[in-house]
């Protein structure tokens, strides 16, 4: 498989008035086309900082970050970015929220709005195309906010602990809903978390990086690729030893 | 969604009682007012206060009658009116557009800063001789003084609404290659209706104390006028009359923004 997105050896410094923050240094890591990637630290690490560099709104201080082999100059439709919370506007209804992205490029061609159309349908959000966000559970929700970034049509998708602001319960069935949609839309993914369960049960590859700055440790393999879905593989066999063994290296690291 | 039809006895009970209560509120309210008004009658028709100073009900309602058919009622009451309205328009529009300038642009919001914060504490009356002489003393003044006292309270309110606009939310806007315009007019004003709307209510209040400000600094006719006129010669039951009638036009003004506040936020439910 090709790689999609490189970055190579990039540093991040923050300067306010009385300090600098040094949130990532020298990280390089390729991304391959159509993997569903893992980035696993420590909360405070950088790993928001990375996402904020990979989708353009931020400069590295250091490095360069490629996307397709084109260095990326701030952002860029290629990549979708999905919050640690949904964000859906709630004086807008959830079709217009879907078509937001649409909206804001100009791009609400027929051919464009089929494509909202279909995703509309497939993902079972027909019958809340005219409610409010407010009227929808906190799960549908953020499906909506997937199916915001999806309408696009992104490369690449981004996503920043996005199960976080959910209840456990909630959490497993929209970790699936999510990996579900990603992977039947053929899409790329790189998923931001410090939970290392969910690490493991959604991604192909992990990659683990040290407190803060943010260097890379070590990728891991999860080599669950046969196991369907997140909830399965939470049971799989391999499972428990590789938690055991991410964790001790996350927490030898928070010392 | 559940309809009215699908609602359980228990429900029904429930929300019975909340309609019921909320007669009740609206019952007494009326049943103070009524209260008040008999209250103030007898005690003035028994001279143990004195209606001459004190006006009653009666006597009010004999000067409404008179203002009426003299057409004088609403000659005055449009003139004041139409003062309001128009300062409460120009500024609470010219308020919100200096409010965009000073969220649009930084710089002009660091420089403007400290000046909007003491015109802000300024009391505005003070202003009133200069603005006399700048823009004369008909119904101009009379304006500018209300737009003066809204446009301040305006800027202050809906900067501070449009800075609260979540960070998160712009982050989103610019991962969608929105521009600036583009994250003002589809993100931070429509998510600033609330803010929009409790500005109007506030003006409409502003408005009123600016227009009959201004009618006691200087003015032909107005319903300022005639309260500063009615207290020049005595006449209370003028002076009594004409502030009813200013609470229910002030009370009417704030009804009709607060159904546009259901228009605002009406995703809201
Ligand atoms: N805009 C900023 N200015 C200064 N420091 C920042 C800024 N954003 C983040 N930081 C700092 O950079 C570090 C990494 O932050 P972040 O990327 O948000 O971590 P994470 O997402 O892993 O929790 C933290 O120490 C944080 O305080
Ligand atoms: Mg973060």
């Amino acid at each position: 498989m090709t790689n999609i997105l490189a970055l190579q050896d990039v540093s991040m410094t923050y300067y306010t008035k009385t300090s600098q923050t040094q949130a990532i240094k020298n990280l390089s890591l390729e991304v391959k086309k159509g993997e569903f990637m893992s980035i696993l630290g420590p909360s405070g690490c950088g790993k928001t900082t990375l996402l904020s560099l990979i989708s353009g709104t931020l400069k590295p201080t250091e490095g360069k970050i490629t996307l397709n082999g084109k260095e990326i100059d701030g952002t860029t439709t290629e990549i979708g970015y999905m919050l640690q919370r949904d964000h859906l506007f709630e004086w807008r209804t959830i079709y217009k929220n879907i078509t937001l992205g649409l909206e804001i490029q100009h791009k609400l061609t027929g051919e464009n709005l089929d494509h909202c159309e279909r995703l509309i349908e497939k993902y079972g959000l027909k019958d809340f195309v005219k409610h409010y966000p407010n009227q929808l559970s906190g799960g549908m929700r953020q499906r909506v906010a997937l199916i915001r970034t999806l309408a696009l049509n992104p490369d690449v998708l981004l996503l920043d602990e996005p199960f976080s602001a959910l209840d456990f319960q909630t959490r497993l069935q929209v970790c699936d809903d999510v990996h579900a949609i990603i992977k039947s839309e053929g899409k790329t993914a790189v998923l931001v978390t410090h939970d290392i369960s969910e690490a493991i049960s959604m991604s192909d590859r992990i990659a683990i990086l040290t407190s803060r700055p943010a260097t890379l440790k070590r990728i891991h393999e999860t080599n669950l690729q046969n196991v369907k879905t997140p909830l399965l593989r939470r049971e799989a066999p391999t499972f428990a030893k590789q938690f055991e063994t991410l964790w001790k290296e996350v927490k030898n690291d928070e010392k | 969604m559940t309809k009215n039809e699908y609602l359980s006895a228990e429900h029904r009970q429930f929300v019975k009682k909340i309609k019921l209560r909320k007669l009740a509120v609206t019952g007494t309210q009326i049943g103070v007012l009524c209260v008040f008004m008999l209250l103030w009658e007898v005690l003035a028709a028994t001279n143990v206060i004195d209606p001459f100073l004190m006006s009653c009900p009666s006597r009010v309602w004999a000067t409404l009658c008179d203002l009426y058919y003299d057409g004088q009622l609403f000659h005055h009451v449009w003139i004041s009116l139409y003062e309001t309205v128009l300062g409460f328009l120009i500024g609470t529009v010219a308020g919100t557009l200096i409010a965009v300038l000073m969220w649009w642009s930084k710089w002009i919001r660091e420089v403007f800063e400290p000046y909007v914060v003491v015109l802000n504490s300024l009391p505005k009356i003070a202003l009133g001789p200069l603005i006399i002489v700048w823009a004369g003393t008909g119904q101009k003044a009379i304006v500018t003084m209300a737009v003066l006292i809204s446009v301040i309270v305006t800027i202050i309110t809906m900067l501070g609404g449009f800075l609260q606009t979540s960070p998160e939310k712009i982050l989103l806007m610019r991962t969608m290659n929105a521009n600036k315009a583009q994250i003002f007019l589809k993100l931070v004003f429509p998510s600033n209706m609330t803010t929009l709307a409790s500005c109007l209510k506030i003006n409409v209040g502003m408005a009123w104390i600016g227009s009959i400000m201004g009618e006691y600094l200087s003015s032909k006719a107005g319903l300022g006028y005639l309260i500063v006129y009615g207290g020049q010669v005595f006449k209370m039951d003028l002076v009594m009359t004409c502030t009813i009638v200013l609470c229910v036009l002030a009370g009417g003004m704030y009804f009709l923004v607060s159904l546009l506040e259901k228009f605002l936020v009406r995703w809201q439910n």
